[in-house]
């Protein structure tokens, strides 16, 4: 992640992201929307002929609104074929068609691109919109890890992989617990303890066949199995847990807890297995940054208004932003005809407030407006940062979100930003001390 | 900060011995006590039930007679619920200046508790009860082994019940033969306590263990906690019922030194111990009779000296009051129920059991409103419960309620420790109840059985003190954690940081944008589940609590406020 090419890799995902969801809401009349993916090594004049075979069976479409437009669209596509001279390294995708936009109005669309690896699909359809599937498992390819999480009081099945950490099932259990009793039932306490402990290991093996094998193979690469105490050593151990799942079993950790504070540990203490996982590298890049924080260094930023000061500023090493900030960049134009940018929030933007002239009091005139994640991607270069986005799927980055609202960076030096809660200051503490005058620690 | 430290802890000693001990109180004596509020529940209980039937008895008139006025208008209820009081209870002087703010306590919880069952023969018992309470002689003692892994505390506490002859010797013998079969002879006597075959086979306590003794004095439960590092969760759930700690620490060289390491056992327990309400710890230095120690006065004093000023900043313990230290040997039983004797001429001082014996009185609440928080349930031949008694008293075939669910159901059954039947238990017990028109599988761990008439908080979110004691980093909002309280466990988040606090314990105006080690702060928590809790003020055993993270523990807090409370709840005693 540290190296450039990986970095920008990075950034193209988020891009492709992006694209991906407004693709994927596009909507447009009929079946004329063309998704076209070529994998690496195409003949582009095969396709070509095949357009060309499409062309003609589309001529005879009855409907004249639909037969127009599918061939529209089948005619883009091939203008944009021209372009390539052969498919790219990566293989090509190209997706072309009439969409409708929100107002009812339509729109033409013409997206052709290499993507960022190589895809090993090939597909051509015509539908009523764009199929961005193979895509979207273009961004999921990374390797997916399973995790069993079993304690005394229930078990967790999860999945990891890329960025996103998913409980796939997870359900309780109550297990008779040590039993002080003696005389005569000590013995029977002890087999029915014994059966139940037996019992709940056949269901969480039973269940793990379900989740993580699909047609009769593993789904997952690895699978980390964590618990507190003996259960994870009983159920490798035993002849129940699948043969086939048994194998994959990478290593097993001790958590304290089951649930999801368990996964979430089990993750943390299994990070040496999982390095490549965009998951684990965000989780320790925040970190990091939580780490400056915590040591006082004064090397780092957060909010949106800090952060942007010290990018402009040219201090900012990385700059760490939520992937689904929901912040647009305004550039507005004052009375005296100097542009004014301002960074707002969809709530903000409500509020006129925003785009009133200070001095005057007059609206100013708007000259773009653009997502403020696009824009930073634009110019994050420039200003000497790299780029990373995260998502609050970790709990450091739901930490980062909430806590410093999801975006900040760290500095190449120190830089006084003005920022509040430094402590120590007397004015910025309440003077009464009725009620807590009792300490209780 | 450490100064505030310092500060802090002498108001917790302070604070705790003026809440919890009752110093002129060498026995448990709990009528004569002058700091119980002998006659708070009776004179609540009368007042907000409604009380239709006669009263049976010309004893429960005078209660029987104002109970009516209660609901109607709660203005008067001074006068009527204080009336009752003098014929209920043949109270001491002391207890006189009570009434006033005690009925102006019970106020709130009335509307709420009005659709419990008609309790005219509650009343009628009331001098009944009194009796009962008389010949509830022994008092009930709580304690916790707690220590590094490794320091004999299931060791030390098999030899407890085979020296108090709570397990017969036969069954010291087997277990003596079958641990040498398996080569682990010195492991037999912590197989009393260990009784599951992963605990013994690998002589690891996993499970907080129970057993029970008596001694001439005093009646015992005996929580023995898992040492390991994995089993914290375990541990707080029995920290939570104990009143007194044993804190075992292994002598033998190299041992010690491990557990108080920072990350180590010893240091962690002894401060979750005092944080789940653990007021007072003895330090038993085990294992003397160790080869590499062998009753060595100089390394006694030594892990002593060390153990003093740690006890006293970080967990809280005044060493004067709260903390006694001795010598013993688990294994051999020196200094255990016998003085050490001839083996360690420079130690003269008492026994552990004696000292135990010799302990202060706690002072129970037995006649506040009933709590127990559930620490364990089971299916035999109807659901049992089982946890210890936190406040007030509870009697066959009394109604009472599951919360948070609220589910009504009846006590069939109490049974003590050591299989006996009651027909009442009272505060400070360790018991386990029968219950009847309920279903066992709608009762979870950390569930709280109070009476139906005096319901206790329950809440999805609450506004609470926190001080934060072990972090990677840094906390921001959306934190997330588990969090113990009494006896449950729950994941939580982090929602909002509210204020945070400074040396001085002023709050900020802001709130901070992330708070670090050693920071007090005050935090807006949310749960997934209702959980019943209460503010640290009304009930400190329901309002403290421990957020865990990563088996670290992360932060310890009380609650100062619940949020969206469904009723209000009722303003339990909390001296």
């Amino acid at each position: 992640m540290s190296t450039d090419a990986n970095g920008d890799q990075n950034i193209q995902m988020w891009k492709m992201k992006k694209l991906i969801k407004s693709l994927a809401a596009a909507r447009g009349n009929g079946t004329s929307m063309i998704s076209l993916i070529l994998p690496p090594r195409t003949q582009l004049a095969q396709t070509n002929g095949m357009l060309a075979n499409e062309y003609g069976t589309a001529s005879n479409i009855k409907s004249r609104v639909n037969r127009l437009s599918v061939l529209a669209a089948i005619t883009s596509t091939q203008n944009r074929l021209k372009l390539y001279t052969k498919t790219p390294p990566n293989g090509l995708v190209v997706f072309c068609g009439t969409i409708l936009t929100d107002e009812g109005k339509e729109k033409k669309v013409n997206i052709d691109f290499e993507p960022f690896k190589p895809i090993n699909t090939s597909l051509y359809l015509c539908d009523n919109k764009f199929h961005v599937e193979a895509l979207s498992e273009l961004l999921q390819a990374d390797s997916r890890f399973g995790f069993i999480v079993v304690d005394g009081n229930g078990c967790l099945f999860g999945s990891l992989c890329g960025s996103s950490r998913e409980v796939l099932h997870q359900f309780t259990v109550e297990l008779p617990k040590k039993h002080g009793r003696g005389g005569q039932s000590a013995q029977r306490f002890g087999r029915i303890r014994e059966e139940k402990r037996h019992n709940y290991i056949r269901k969480v093996a039973e269940n793990a066949v379900q989740m993580f094998i699909t047609n009769d193979k593993a789904n997952v690469v690895g699978l980390i199995l964590a618990g507190s105490a003996e259960f994870k050593n009983d159920l490798i151990k035993s002849d129940l847990f699948d043969p086939r799942l048994a194998c994959k079993v990478i290593t097993t950790v001790d958590v304290s807890y089951g649930g999801e504070n368990g996964f979430d540990q089990a993750i943390n203490l299994s990070q040496e297995h999982l390095d490549n996982v965009k998951f684990v590298q965000e989780k320790k890049l925040i970190s990091k940054y939580f780490d400056e924080i915590a040591q006082d260094s004064g090397k780092v930023v957060y909010g949106v208004d800090d952060t942007l000061k010290a990018l402009d500023a040219g201090a900012v090493e990385t700059l760490i932003v939520w992937e689904n900030l929901d912040m647009a960049r305004y550039v507005l134009r004052d009375s005296e005809g100097s542009e004014v940018e301002r960074f707002l929030t969809p709530t903000q933007e409500k509020d006129r407030e925003h785009f009133l002239d200070k001095k005057t009091g007059a609206d100013m005139d708007q000259v773009s407006k653009e997502s403020m994640l696009e824009w930073l991607t634009e110019v994050y270069k420039q200003r000497g940062a790299a780029l990373e986005f995260i998502t609050d799927h970790s709990s450091e980055g739901s930490q980062f979100v909430k806590g410093f609202g999801g975006i900040g960076g760290t500095l190449r030096w120190q830089l006084d930003v003005a920022q509040l809660g430094d402590g120590g200051d007397d004015d910025l503490y309440y003077d009464d001390n009725d009620d807590d005058d009792e300490a209780y620690f | 900060m450490s100064d505030n430290q310092g500060n802090s802890v002498d108001d917790v000693a302070q604070s705790a011995s003026k809440l919890t001990l009752n110093a002129s109180a060498p026995t448990f004596t709990p009528r004569f006590n002058a700091k119980a509020p002998a006659f708070v529940p009776r004179s609540r209980a009368p007042a907000p039930a409604p009380a239709p039937a006669a009263a049976p008895t010309p004893a429960a008139a005078p209660a029987a007679v104002p109970a009516p006025v209660a609901p109607v208008a709660p203005a008067p209820a001074p006068a009527p619920a204080a009336a009752p009081a003098p014929a209920a209870a043949p109270a001491p002087a002391a207890a006189a200046p009570a009434p006033a703010p005690v009925t102006a306590k019970a106020q709130p919880p009335a509307p709420k508790a009005r659709p419990a069952a008609p309790s005219a023969e509650d009343s009628a018992n009331a001098a009944e009860e009194e009796l009962l309470l008389d010949e509830h002689f022994k008092e009930h003692l709580n304690i916790i082994f707690i220590g590094h892994v490794d320091a004999g505390k299931s060791t030390l506490g098999g030899n407890i019940l085979y020296l108090t002859d709570m397990v017969d010797k036969r069954t010291m013998e087997k277990y003596e033969r079958e641990a040498k079969e398996a080569g682990r002879e010195s492991w037999y006597l912590s197989w009393a306590l260990d009784t599951n075959q992963e605990e013994r086979d690998k002589g690891k306590t996993v499970e907080c263990g129970r057993a029970f003794f008596e001694t001439a004095k005093r009646r015992y439960t005996i929580l023995d906690a898992p040492g390991h590092k994995n089993f914290v969760p375990s541990m707080l759930g029995g920290a939570a019922q104990a009143d007194v700690g044993v804190l075992v620490i292994s002598a033998r060289r190299g041992e010690f030194e491990t557990g108080f390491e920072r990350g180590g056992q010893t240091r962690e327990h002894a401060i979750l111990a005092k944080t789940s309400g653990v007021r007072r710890i003895i330090v038993a230095i085990n294992k003397m009779d160790d080869q590499t120690v062998e009753w060595d006065q100089g390394r006694y004093n030594d892990i002593v000296a060390k153990l003093t000023p740690f006890l006293k900043k970080t967990a809280g313990y005044n060493p004067k009051t709260d903390v006694i230290f001795l010598p013993i040997s688990g294994f051999t039983g020196a200094g255990v129920k016998n003085r050490v004797g001839s083996d360690c001429p420079w130690y003269t001082g008492p026994s552990l059991l004696e000292t135990l014996d010799g302990m202060q009185a706690i002072d129970r609440k037995i006649n506040g409103p009933l709590r127990i928080p559930i620490s364990e349930r089971y299916n035999d031949m109807g659901a049992i419960v089982s946890g210890k008694i936190e406040s007030g008293h509870i009697k066959v075939n009394q109604k009472v309620v599951i919360m948070p669910e609220r589910r009504a159901c009846e006590v069939a059954q109490i049974l003590g420790e050591g299989e006996s039947k009651e027909e009442m238990a009272v505060c400070g017990d360790n018991v386990r109840i029968k219950l009847r028109g309920i279903e066992e599988d709608y009762i979870q761990n950390g569930h709280v059985l109070v009476d139906a008439k005096a319901q206790c908080g329950s809440t999805r979110a609450f506004i609470a003190q926190v001080k934060i004691l072990d972090t990677k980093n840094i906390l921001t909002s959306g934190y997330r954690s588990v969090l113990h309280v009494h006896t449950s466990i729950e994941e939580c988040g982090m929602t909002k940081l509210l204020h945070k606090l400074n040396d001085k314990g002023q709050k900020s105006r802001l709130p901070p944008p992330f708070v670090k080690r050693g920071d007090s702060a005050i935090v807006r928590i949310e749960v997934a589940k209702l959980l019943c809790v209460e503010t640290f003020k009304d009930f400190p055993q329901l309002g403290r609590f421990t957020l865990r993270d990563e088996g670290k523990t992360v932060a310890i807090g009380k609650i100062l406020k619940l949020v969206e409370m469904e009723a209000p709840a009722p303003a339990a005693d909390a001296n």
